[in-house]
């Protein structure tokens, strides 16, 4: 009997999280488009996320390409079909795996730092402190991050596929002395917009989840530094769950759309 | 913190962000022929093959342009259209026939358009060229299944042939081991060789009489032959003998009425032929004859010695000799 309640207690939070997490998106929306606009913090935030998160993506990028090339190569060898080694990893990059790790590496670094620093501030009870000044900390604190996560994800995931057919690339050139012309010139040949379009969308909405959900874990925190911690591990752990429900929402209504 | 170097390297990331995905959206658009100027033309399948909206088209392998709508026009025929870059079109007659194809062995299918010869003039907008189907892989393979299965019967026959004959079956097998029979064979080889030579001798020399009857007119041959007088002559004695056969035809058919009447009738001839009294006694007569002549024999030689009759004789005699010793 117990266990039953126990069950019946967890899939009531649960259902509780996701009512929240609505309610909590629905509120971004209304305040985004509500003036005033926190244009400044928006940027700051767009340096704090995008910019100092480039260097991160750009390694993982440029690692995922070369790895990816060096793994398929032979048995792309074995087909004697190394000649489509740059359709198969531009496909293969820009549609899945680029945004994938890159919206995951952010979650990793961007959403877990959001669910820290918001519930930190909550526990330090400064997010009531701006409450009673007259400041929105929702509007400062939640809209510019979300949005922000928005916008720079796509940008972190075009330039992380960029780099990462980059690495790819080399080890094509330095394995099969491809050109570097020839190589690109393959990767878009084999490209289509219905590859490049929905993954561009599929990437706004990996940016959106990171920020609402991290700001969503940081805003609720509950008390004392281990409530700061739990917050920020289950931004970590929801997000990234959030994100391959997406990935697969998108992929479907991609498969839709282009009748791939 | 919102520092100006914070600003110019956040207005940096997003201009190179936004940098490469314009790039890539150019580079694919450029990819199906979205900003260049473009010409359709359209021609008509009977079966695309699986070619889809946005395959290539090619001319000459190069690629100059995109599948653009695929429309099914009525229950066989098969409506495809095409963007054809500005720049090629000069190239490219109304006499170009288009064919689908594939790219490669597992590639996407395409449209090659092949120049044909003959003039014709450049090729318009809208323009519809004629289409060639090729032969298709399906029918190409099902001929192959057949082909197998035919050499698959023909190896089972040759395995048994060559059985039989590595066990010393059939007359084959006999050739092929027996030793006798080779060495035979080599010999007659050689007789026919000796042969063929003999028989080349032989036509040398034949060639040689051949030529000699060509040049030679005083042999009997080289006269029939190149002779054109005697030839005429010779016509002329076969007219004669063909003449003379006739004649000789008639002389013996009266002959034949003539021995007819002779034997049918009671002529004396007959009755002479076929009374055997009279035969008889012509016999005796001949022997009475015969007996008669004898005597006269005798009293010729008394004559010749008679004293008035010996001189006669003698002087005979003498002239006799005389004409010899001539």
């Amino acid at each position: 009997m117990s266990g039953l309640s126990n069950i019946k207690s967890h899939i009531q939070t649960f259902l509780k999280e996701i009512g929240e997490l609505s309610y909590f998106t629905a509120r971004f929306f209304k305040e985004s488009f509500r003036k005033p606009f926190e244009f400044k913090e928006f940027l700051r935030q767009c340096y704090s996320m995008g910019n100092r998160s480039l260097v991160l993506v750009g390694i993982t990028g440029f690692i995922i390409g070369l790895v990816l090339t060096l793994q398929t190569r032979p048995t792309l060898m074995e087909f004697g079909a190394v000649s489509w080694m740059p359709s198969m990893v531009g496909i293969s990059i820009i549609r899945e795996i680029g945004p994938m790790i890159t919206a995951l590496v952010c979650a990793g670094r961007i959403g877990s730092g959001i669910g820290a620093e918001l519930g930190s501030m909550r526990v330090t009870e400064q997010i009531d402190a701006m409450e009673v000044s007259g400041t929105n900390p929702f509007k400062y604190l939640v809209v510019t991050r979300v949005l922000a996560t928005t916008f720079m994800i796509p940008l972190l995931v075009i330039i992380g596929d960029a780099i990462g057919l980059y690495g790819s690339y080399l080890v094509e050139h330095l394995k099969g002395d491809v050109s570097f012309q020839l190589y690109f010139n393959q990767v878009f040949e084999s490209l289509e917009f219905g590859d490049i379009i929905p993954a561009t969308i599929k990437s706004f909405f990996f940016g959106l989840a990171i920020g609402l959900v991290g700001c969503f874990k940081g805003y609720y925190c509950g008390k004392g530094t281990a409530g700061v911690g739990r917050a920020a591990n289950s931004a970590v752990v929801f997000t990234s769950l959030l994100l391959f429900i997406i990935d697969f929402i998108a992929v479907f209504a991609a498969d839709i759309f282009y009748d791939l | 913190m919102n520092t100006n170097s914070q600003k110019i390297r956040l207005g940096l990331f997003v201009i190179i962000g936004t940098l490469f995905f314009v790039l890539g959206i150019y580079l694919i658009g450029q990819k199906q022929n979205m900003f260049k100027k473009t010409f359709m033309i359209s021609a008509e399948f009977q079966n695309v093959n699986g070619l889809q909206k946005g395959n290539n088209v090619r001319y000459s392998g190069i690629n100059i342009g995109t599948v653009k709508a695929i429309e099914m026009l009525n229950d066989s025929i098969v409506k495809v259209e095409m963007n054809i870059e500005e720049n090629i079109v000069k190239h490219i007659r109304k006499n170009a026939v288009a064919t689908i194809g594939s790219d490669g062995l597992v590639g996407n299918m395409i449209i090659n358009i092949l120049p044909r010869d003959g003039i014709a003039g450049v090729i318009e907008n809208g323009d519809m060229i004629k289409s060639f189907s090729k032969v298709e892989p399906d029918d190409l393979l099902s001929n192959l299944s057949v082909t197998i299965k035919n050499t698959e019967i023909l190896t089972e026959d040759l395995l048994r042939i060559t059985n039989s004959i590595n066990n010393g079956k059939g007359s084959l097998a006999t050739i092929l081991n027996d030793t006798v029979m080779s060495s035979n064979l080599n010999q007659t080889i050689k007789n026919i060789k000796q042969v063929s030579e003999n028989a080349s001798n032989t036509l040398i020399e034949l060639n040689g009489l051949v030529k000699s009857i060509k040049t030679d007119d005083a042999s009997i041959l080289g006269l029939l032959l190149n002779d054109t007088i005697s030839g005429n002559k010779l016509k002329i004695t076969l007219g004669n003998l063909e003449s003379s056969s006739v004649k000789m035809e008639n002389s013996v058919e009266k002959l034949n009425t003539i021995i007819e009447n002779v034997n049918s009738s009671d002529g004396a001839f007959n009755y002479i032929i076929k009374d055997t009294s009279l035969v008889n006694s012509l016999k005796s007569t001949l022997r009475n004859v015969n007996e008669g002549s004898d005597k006269f024999n005798q009293n010729m030689e008394a004559l010749k010695h008679n004293f008035l009759t010996r001189g006669y004789f003698r002087k005979l005699e003498k002239e006799e000799r005389k004409a010899k010793d001539n």
